[in-house]
């Protein structure tokens, strides 16, 4: 009896003592990213495509990766959203996580400074195509000719659609697809007509609270006119006929009562889906949220909703986007932190296809001409915006900074509050300020 | 029917004051009792409406799933550290240079004590890209002591503690020494019981303070180990909260927020001593 529990001891030992040293052989790498905690349910979650939502979805994909690497763990390291205070505040202190997220409209700031490693070898190496980034993708991450990140989602401006409210106004085809505006005229009289046979709207914008909402819409004007406003990326020029003609139309939908008024973004969520009018202008991330809606019996959008790229008004299909990406910050890095590193960007993209369930674009042609992502709901119109959706040049510094500021005036214009060529000469000048002291 | 009386007997001034008085307390409350109302909601009604704040079903999920993230129990005791290490440090400090300041005499004293209140004119944003950099250098970010020693230049608190002990009569120090205290038995034993009241409010001040400070810890605990419970919450909020989570977002808020409320539940006899005598004095 003595020797049987002395065995079982021994053996206890070895295993634990095993499984210790298969524990401790494993590289640790530490990845930053937002996106949210939801440890309670998701936090033991392996099987990814049993989750939901940009939280539920990294949460998974990672727990997967940690459970079937035999080489690497990844320590994740959550973040508020953005970020890029903690993140810049860790680089200088000489503690910059292995990889970070970053949205690609972030990365010159980084790059410009040389605080990222170049993708290129290291993604060839374990077998990531480049060549099978989507156009909007390669743009995003691509600076100087090198790659400084591996993309993970293109995320663009659309239309939600409340289909209900479109046949109530006749604005619906045969078929029960709304019909959408093929110029800024035809845009002004549907959303006359809108009005006049619902009571309601035509457009549920944000207009308070938040700047960026101002810029993606002002911006995708700007791209479907061909405006070049970014010639020289150290400089913006908003005198042009094109960013008149674009902040005029905004204000007329305002003046004419077209959208909703003074709605934050939460506002204009719950909104639409009171159904107070008849689109709103936001993000690929709504996708989701807006079809289950639909699926409820006795709410607004009950079998009534649609989402289409943002129409294109004038001579191009391209609309604003961004993105979210992966980047390896420069340290001091083992070659097996490295490899680690790497191990981990290819099993992201092995997994773009999880990932664009969220609602966002994937990044790779594979999967974004792939029969199971086109037969996601509405993904079949949405799947062009990897080819139109359009960012800022890359040489364009301080992105986030541009945004805020182009956003504060292009309001001010569009609500009246500055008259349309001061608001547009303020944007130009204070960008231009903001670019000249950017290194 | 007593308390009725009373209220009967005011006078018109009296009751116009404590109707505003009410006016306000409701205008006070109103919004925290929404947040605690929404915090029951789940997520995905209130994204579609928050209409339905006033309706069945309520949900304690929220609660659980603010208790189920890794890392909160260490974040509140992070925070429970850093604010406790402050609120003590600050204590002793502001005690010390208030009572130098008001009763002993050395060379350029007023100067030093204007110097000490220009403190309150300089804001952290200031200050913090170099304080961020001596930490840097002295390799302490992800520390405690990071975390502690920024806010322990409390020019509030000696200010606060000086003007209390000025309000002190000089005879009790003077009695005390003519039966042959020393000087610091005078300010241990005689003078800082005196000053209950204000040490009590500096406290409470300066645990609030330290509790929800963002910034600092923002830029200097920068792993998930060292977060502060303002911190960690923080990141735990998905990029859409305030429309997507708006429930977890609220039970966070009330999370993160009791701690305070029980400080004041237990102090307030404190605050409004001294926030009163402040004010006669």
């Amino acid at each position: 009896m003595k020797t049987l529990r002395t065995l079982l001891v021994a053996s206890a030992a070895l295993v634990g003592g095993a499984t210790m040293a298969l524990g401790a052989d494993k590289t640790e790498i530490s990845v930053a990213r937002f996106f949210g905690a939801c440890d309670a349910d998701y936090g033991k979650v392996t099987d990814v495509s049993k989750a939901d939502g940009e939280c539920g979805i990294i949460t998974a994909m990672i727990n997967k990766f940690n459970a079937d690497s035999p080489t690497t763990h990844v320590k994740v390291d959550i973040v508020e959203w953005p970020g890029y205070d903690q993140l810049t505040a860790r680089i200088r202190s000489g503690e910059p996580p292995t990889i970070s997220v970053m949205h690609e409209s972030v990365i010159s700031d980084y790059q410009s400074r040389g605080l990222l490693e170049p993708l290129d070898d290291g993604l060839k190496a374990v077998g990531v195509d480049t060549s099978d980034f989507t156009a909007a993708a390669k743009e995003g991450v691509t600076k100087d000719g090198k790659i400084y990140a591996l993309p993970f989602d293109t995320h663009t401006w659309l239309w939600h659609i409340n289909v209900n409210l479109f046949k109530k106004a006749g604005l619906v085809d045969g078929s029960g697809a709304p019909i959408l505006p093929k110029s800024a005229a035809e845009l002004l009289t549907q959303a006359k007509q809108f009005k006049e046979k619902t009571g309601k709207p035509y457009f549920i914008m944000v207009l308070a609270n938040e700047t960026a909402a101002y810029t993606r819409t002002f911006d995708t004007l700007l791209y479907q006119q061909g405006a070049n406003f970014f010639a020289d990326p150290t400089k913006v020029n908003f005198t042009s006929p094109e960013a008149k003609t674009a902040l005029t139309l905004l204000k007329t939908l305002y003046d004419n009562g077209d959208t909703t008024k003074n709605e934050d973004y939460a506002a204009t969520v719950t909104g639409f889906a009171a159904g107070e009018g008849g689109v709103m202008i936001n993000g690929t991330w709504l996708v989701d949220n807006y079809i289950g809606e639909s699926k409820k019996s006795g709410v607004a959008l009950s079998d009534g909703y649609a989402v289409v790229p943002f129409p294109q008004l004038y001579a191009n299909p391209k609309v604003w986007a961004d993105g979210h990406s992966w980047v390896i910050l420069k340290a001091n890095l083992s070659d097996a932190q490295r490899k680690s590193a790497y191990e981990f960007l290819k099993f992201l993209w092995d997994n773009d296809f999880q990932w664009a369930r969220t609602g966002h674009l994937p990044t790779s042609q594979k999967v974004i001409t792939s029969a199971a992502f086109l037969d996601l709901p509405f993904r079949k119109a949405l799947a062009p915006l990897s080819q139109n959706g359009t960012a800022l040049p890359a040489g364009v510094k301080r992105q986030f900074g541009v945004q805020d500021i182009e956003g504060e005036e292009v309001g001010a214009g569009m609500r009246g509050d500055k008259d349309i060529d001061t608001a547009l000469a303020s944007a130009q000048d204070r960008i231009n300020k903001l670019l000249a002291n950017a290194k | 029917m007593a308390q009725g009386q009373r209220f009967v007997g005011r006078s018109v001034g009296d009751r116009v004051i404590l109707g505003c008085v009410i006016l306000l307390a409701v205008v006070w409350l109103t919004p925290i009792a929404w947040v605690v109302i929404l915090s029951f909601k789940s997520n995905s009604e209130l994204m579609m409406t928050t209409g339905s704040a006033f309706r069945l079903p309520y949900t304690l999920k929220n609660y659980s799933d603010v208790l189920a993230t890794s890392g909160v129990f260490h974040w509140f005791l992070n925070s429970v550290i850093v604010a406790s290490g402050v609120t003590i440090a600050t204590l002793i400090l502001a005690s010390l240079a208030g009572y130098g300041f008001a009763r002993t005499q050395f060379p350029f004293r007023n100067t030093i004590f204007i110097l000490v209140l220009l403190g309150l004119a300089i804001p952290e944003q200031a200050v913090i890209i170099a304080r961020h950099q001596m930490f840097t250098d002295w390799k302490m970010h992800n520390t405690y002591t990071a975390l502690i020693l920024p806010g322990l230049s409390n020019a509030f608190g000696v200010f606060l503690m000086t003007q209390y002990f000025r309000s002190i009569p000089r005879d009790i120090d003077e009695a005390a020494m003519l039966d042959n205290a020393s000087r610091f038995k005078v300010f241990w034993r005689v003078l800082l019981p005196l000053t209950i009241p204000a040490q009590a409010t500096l406290g409470i001040f300066t645990f609030l303070g330290a509790w929800n400070d963002y910034l600092w810890p923002l830029i200097s605990a920068t792993k998930p180990e060292m977060f502060t419970l303002t911190i960690g919450i923080a990141s735990t909020q998905t990029n859409f909260a305030q429309s997507e989570g708006l429930g977890f977002l609220m039970a966070q808020a009330v999370f993160a927020g009791l701690p305070v409320l029980i400080v004041y539940l237990f102090f307030q006899r404190y605050i409004v001593q001294a926030v009163a005598g402040a004010a006669i004095r």
